[in-house]
């Protein structure tokens, strides 16, 4: 006998007489909030930066804190106007990242990132703008998740910059990932 | 990990005398968890996430074994290699074939208390494997080579000027370096080893059912990164973890960030599904251990299967009044506070960790704090009431108890020994016969009349 079955039948055994517990259903409560400035306003509480903004004024932001910079890195997602006139870098070497997020959520501040953007772009530059559409910023964590159609290998969900109170109980950003988080929300 | 459980009391008198620094380290630290979460708690309807949260909880314990088949299945379809450990030696098996199979030289770690159950770093080292623990509290425990002393905040019982000093001799920094500069030195440091590690080892804070997900919780990134960067990625996986839905994801992730942090979500939450597909970045193999290491005993404890909900959120740490004067370490096993002294004699042995459930007062704080309310006060209750059953409380306590109750039955007795012990020297002078009990605290200076004397005096007056 295997590990794996020794495992399951201890389980199995385990459970006999024991009584099954119900799996309760998923709460349906409205939300009473325009989802977007609720989102603005979370950002800015998680310590992040985030913006409502045409993609031409988007485009605009990016421009500007690109500015003096030798390079951006790009998700894959990130649209090819965003790209005019800026030179790409590896994500290894680049001081900025572009990403495009799949979705956000409001109640919590957040930006979903799949990994078929490419995942490097979104962890290693010390600053990482992200653009989202406005129609995909979801009130909660559970109405995104209901929409969700299909998962990618990896999703990271983003709330803020990268930050650790290991040291003294003092906090500290960007410890690993992006110590800055922008997040530019396209009407 | 080797436990040390037994010599609980022992310890913990121990550090309160040898580090003074770590109280104060530590009060402050867990005082600070303890508040944001209270506030994080006051912002939602807690109580029905807390219920539902329990519910969802027991639901899967009591299906286990189905959920535990529908996880592999999906898992497999997904392109993920499934694995089960019963003891630490099935996991150090696979990671000795991981590392011969990929020429492993370098390892990233993401923090995972239940890599520390199983020993993997020092597996690791023994295959010449460099190990990088990636969570920066981690990473100081590692240089300093202490184990964690608290499930979230593994570096809590660190002062500053202790850290100063560590990174003053380790990196040459200057003795008065700020936070900010410190991070940095390790940052540094640990994107070199993120960039160029074959091997990424986490844990996982949840793993669901249906869609075979893991899901990993971190403030930083580096789990982030341990789990994108290095071409293999092995998470070990307690069989407890299981959730469903993935849909449960949307109460389990902030109910956990509330109660760890008091943070409505960890800042990176990492959901991830299996390898990467042909031409994108991440790993190109990811591997599954799912680990009992005493699990499936406590699920057959007709009481601690109750402890197998616990999310590792720590709450129960902060909000405790014995664990806060010391911190974790002497509590002697991976887990500590009160979720250890109820979990640590189920995933061991009451022989081996039979002091912990009484570093506790009853105060009942800690079930307050538990976002799946574990009836931990009740459990410490039922773990006491097996040690004195099975006769692993000490000879002298029993003797004491049965003394003490024969005197406080008899008031004239009591009376006698009233007075005796005023007439004795103070109990610390006593040393040997009270060693263990005076060890680590303050004099005892009893009152000059007992009390039955002044109650006797007060009636008098109070008669003329």
């Amino acid at each position: 006998m295997d590990a794996r079955t020794r495992i399951l039948n201890r389980v199995h055994r385990a459970l006999e007489g024991r009584p099954k517990a119900l799996l309760p259903e998923h709460p349906h409560l409205p939300f009473p909030e325009d989802p977007i400035p609720l989102f603005l306003r979370r950002l800015a509480e998680n310590g992040a930066e985030g913006h409502l903004l045409s993609p031409k004024e988007a485009k605009a932001l990016l421009d500007e804190l690109a500015q003096g910079l030798p390079g951006v890195a790009f998700g894959r997602g990130v649209p090819p106007s965003f790209r005019e006139g800026l030179s790409e870098l590896p994500p290894e070497e680049a001081p900025l990242g572009v990403s495009q997020a799949l979705f956000a959520v409001a109640e919590t501040g957040t930006v979903a990132l799949t990994s078929a953007d490419g995942r490097k772009a979104q962890l290693l530059p010390p600053t990482h703008l992200v653009l989202v559409e406005a129609e995909k910023v979801y009130p909660t964590l559970l109405a995104a998740f209901q929409e969700l159609k299909a998962l990618p290998p990896a999703l990271g969900l983003h709330s803020g910059p990268s930050k650790s109170a290991d040291i003294g109980q003092v906090m500290v950003k960007g410890v690993h990932g992006p110590g800055r988080l922008i997040v530019a929300v396209l009407t | 990990m080797r436990a040390k459980a037994r010599l609980y009391p022992q310890e913990a008198a121990r550090l309160l005398r040898e580090k003074p620094g770590v109280r104060q380290a530590v009060t402050g630290a867990t005082l600070h968890f303890d508040r944001n979460r209270l506030k994080a708690y006051a912002e939602v309807p807690i109580e029905e996430w807390r219920n539902r949260a329990k519910a969802v909880k027991e639901h899967v314990l009591s299906h286990l074994d189905q959920y535990l088949e529908l996880a592999e299945k999906r898992l497999r379809e997904n392109g993920v290699q499934v694995h089960y450990a019963e003891e630490p030696e099935d996991a150090h098996r696979l990671l000795r074939e991981i590392v011969r199979r990929h020429g492993v030289k370098r390892a990233v770690k993401a923090k995972s208390m239940l890599t520390e159950e199983l020993g993997v770093n020092p597996l690791l080292a023994s295959l010449g494997v460099e190990v990088y623990e990636t969570d920066l509290g981690e990473y100081l425990i590692q240089l300093l080579g202490e184990p964690p002393s608290h499930i979230v905040g593994p570096a809590i019982h660190l002062s500053l000027e202790g850290i100063q000093k560590l990174f003053h001799e380790r990196f040459g920094t200057p003795l008065d370096a700020a936070p900010e500069a410190l991070a940095q030195v390790a940052r540094k440091v640990l994107r070199e080893a993120f960039l160029t590690a074959e091997l990424g080892i986490s844990g996982a804070n949840f793993l669901v059912a249906e869609t075979g997900t893991l899901a990993l919780m971190e403030n930083e990134g580096n789990i982030r990164l341990s789990t994108s960067l290095p071409k293999v990625h092995v998470a070990f996986v307690g069989i407890e973890k299981l959730l469903p839905r993935f849909q449960d994801l949307a109460l389990f992730l902030p109910l956990t960030a509330r109660a760890a942090t008091g943070q409505r979500l960890s800042t990176f939450v990492s959901l991830i599904q299996g390898p990467a597909q042909a031409g994108e970045e991440g790993p190109k193999e990811v591997h599954v251990v799912f680990v009992d290491h005493g699990r499936t005993a406590l699920l057959a404890d007709p009481e601690a299967w109750e402890t197998l909900r616990c999310l590792r959120c720590g709450a129960c740490l902060n909000a405790c009044p014995v664990y806060r004067q010391t911190g974790g370490h002497p509590y002697g096993y991976v887990y500590s506070g009160p979720i250890g002294a109820v979990l640590d004699p189920g995933l061991l042995s009451l022989e081996e960790a039979y002091p912990l459930p009484y570093a506790s007062t009853l105060c009942g704080a800690c079930l307050e704090a538990c976002p799946v309310k574990i009836p931990i006060p009740k459990l410490l209750l039922t773990w006491r009431h097996r040690a004195v059953a099975e006769g692993l409380s000490p000879a002298w306590e029993k003797a004491a108890l049965a003394a003490f109750r024969k005197v406080m039955e008899s008031p004239a007795l009591y009376r006698l020994f009233s007075k005796a012990l005023r007439g004795l020297p103070p109990p610390q002078d006593l040393l040997p016969l009270l060693r263990a009990w005076t060890e680590g605290r303050g004099p005892l200076k009893p009152s000059p009349k007992p009390f039955h004397a002044l109650w006797k005096e007060l009636k008098e007056e109070d008669g003329r």
